[in-house]
C-alpha cells in the first residue's frame, strides 16, 4: 500500500541535558508524541553544536551534552495540536517546520521481493 | 574519457602471426588505437581455436601452436567507433571485427585529478531534499535495508546520501525503536537523506519503494549551496548542474 500527502515536518532542537519532570526532555516528548496519537517521531543525537547561549554542547567526561533533533512528520492539523504541547515542555531552543511530500510504504508481510 | 551509458564493444579476432607492414598485425592494431586515444584496449592469446582457414589452432600439440588467435577487445563511444573503423577494417586483412552494443555501467579511474587546489567555487540551485525513515534491523536480500539503499543510489549515480541512526523513536510500525541493554540488540530508528535534483530522486523513489517493506519518505524542495574545487571538473559539474546532473565525483 501506498498514500501519498502533502504534511509538515517539525524539528525539534535542544539538548540532551534538558530534563522533563525528571526525565530526558526528548524521552518526554516522544512520550506526549505518542499520547497525542502523532504518526511518528524520531531523536538523533548530533556530535557537537551550540545554539542560543552560544555554550558548545558535546559530550563531557560525566554530562551527556550533546545536541539533540527531534523529528516528526504528520499533518499540518496534529502538528497544530503538538507545538503548543512541546513549546511548553522545553526551556531553551528551536522549533522549526517545513512544508513536505509524505510517501507511506506499508507491504504485507511475506512480499516475495524482500 | 569513456562515460558510463550505452557504448560500442569492438572485438577483433586475428591470427597471432598474420603481419601487417613489418609488425604482428596484433601489435599494429595496438598501437593504432593507443596513438588514436581509445580509452583502453585488451589483447588476449586463445588457448585454442579455429577460423576462416579451418585448421584448428591449439597450444597442446607442438606443430599447431602456430596461427594461434589473438582478439583484441576495446570498448568506446559509437561515434568514436565510426571514426577508428575504416582504418580498422584496412588493417585487418585476415580475421574477424565484430561490434555489440554495451552498457558501460562504471568507468572507475583511481588515478583522480589533484585534489582540492586554490578557491572554491559555489554553485546555488534547487533541488530535492528526500528522508527516508526505516528500522536499524529492517532487511533487503540478507543485508541491512539501509546499506542496500546506499549502494543502489550509488549505482544510480546521486550525488550522495548520509545514513543517520536515532537514538530513540517510534513510528509507522507502532513499537518503539530503543537500544537495548547489549550492545548488539538494535532496532534504532535510521534515516537517511538524500539530496539531488527532483528528476533523479524520482527515478530514486522507484527503485527505493521497491526495497522498502515498511516505512516513511518525506520529500521536501530545497536550495543547494554546493562547494566545488577548483580544476576542470569545475566546468563540468557547473554545466551538469544547470541540468540537474550531479557527477557524485565533483562532490
Amino acid at each position: 500500500m501506498r498514500t501519498v500527502k502533502q504534511a509538515k515536518l517539525l524539528r525539534l532542537h535542544f539538548s540532551e541535558g534538558d530534563h522533563y519532570k525528571g526525565k530526558p526532555l526528548y524521552e518526554a516528548i516522544v512520550n506526549r508524541c505518542r499520547e497525542l496519537k502523532i504518526a511518528g517521531a524520531t531523536v538523533f543525537r548530533g556530535l557537537e553544536g551550540y545554539g542560543e547561549t552560544a555554550e558548545i554542547h558535546r559530550h563531557h567526561l560525566v554530562r551527556r551534552d550533546q545536541p539533540i533533533v527531534v523529528t516528526v512528520v504528520d499533518t499540518a492539523e496534529n502538528l497544530a495540536r503538538l507545538i503548543p504541547e512541546v513549546e511548553a515542555m522545553m526551556d531553551t531552543g528551536m522549533i522549526a517546520t517545513s512544508d513536505v511530500e509524505y510517501i507511506r510504504i506499508e507491504k504485507p508481510p511475506g512480499d516475495p521481493t524482500r | 574519457m569513456l562515460q558510463r551509458g550505452t557504448a560500442k564493444k569492438v572485438t577483433i579476432f586475428v591470427n597471432e602471426d598474420t603481419r601487417h607492414h613489418l609488425a604482428s598485425l596484433s601489435e599494429a592494431i595496438l598501437t593504432f588505437l593507443f596513438h588514436r586515444g581509445v580509452s583502453g584496449a585488451t589483447a588476449t592469446r586463445a588457448m585454442a581455436g579455429f577460423g576462416a582457414h579451418h585448421a584448428m589452432h591449439t597450444t597442446k600439440i607442438e606443430a599447431l601452436t602456430e596461427h594461434l588467435p589473438i582478439r583484441i577487445e576495446f570498448i568506446e563511444s559509437a561515434a568514436r567507433v565510426d571514426e577508428l573503423m575504416p582504418t580498422l577494417y584496412d588493417m585487418v586483412t585476415d580475421g574477424i571485427i565484430e561490434v555489440q552494443d554495451t552498457q558501460v555501467v562504471k568507468v572507475a579511474n583511481r588515478e583522480r585529478p589533484a585534489p582540492p587546489q586554490g578557491p572554491h567555487a559555489e554553485s546555488k540551485g534547487a533541488a530535492r531534499l528526500m528522508r527516508i525513515y526505516m528500522g536499524e534491523s529492517d532487511r533487503w536480500q540478507d543485508e541491512p535495508l539501509f546499506e542496500a539503499i546506499v549502494k543502489r543510489l550509488r549505482l544510480m549515480d546521486i550525488a550522495g546520501a548520509t545514513v543517520y541512526r536515532g537514538i530513540l523513536g517510534y513510528g509507522a510500525k507502532g513499537h518503539t525503536h530503543k537500544s537495548g541493554r547489549l550492545p548488539f540488540s538494535h532496532d534504532l530508528p535510521v534515516m537517511i537523506s538524500v539530496v539531488d535534483s527532483a528528476e533523479k530522486l524520482g527515478r530514486a523513489l522507484a527503485e527505493i519503494e521497491s526495497m522498502m517493506q515498511d516505512g516513511i519518505i518525506v520529500l521536501s524542495d530545497v536550495e543547494v549551496i554546493r562547494f566545488i574545487h577548483g580544476g576542470p571538473l569545475t566546468e563540468n559539474s557547473n554545466a551538469n548542474g544547470e541540468t540537474g546532473e550531479t557527477p557524485s565525483a565533483a562532490l
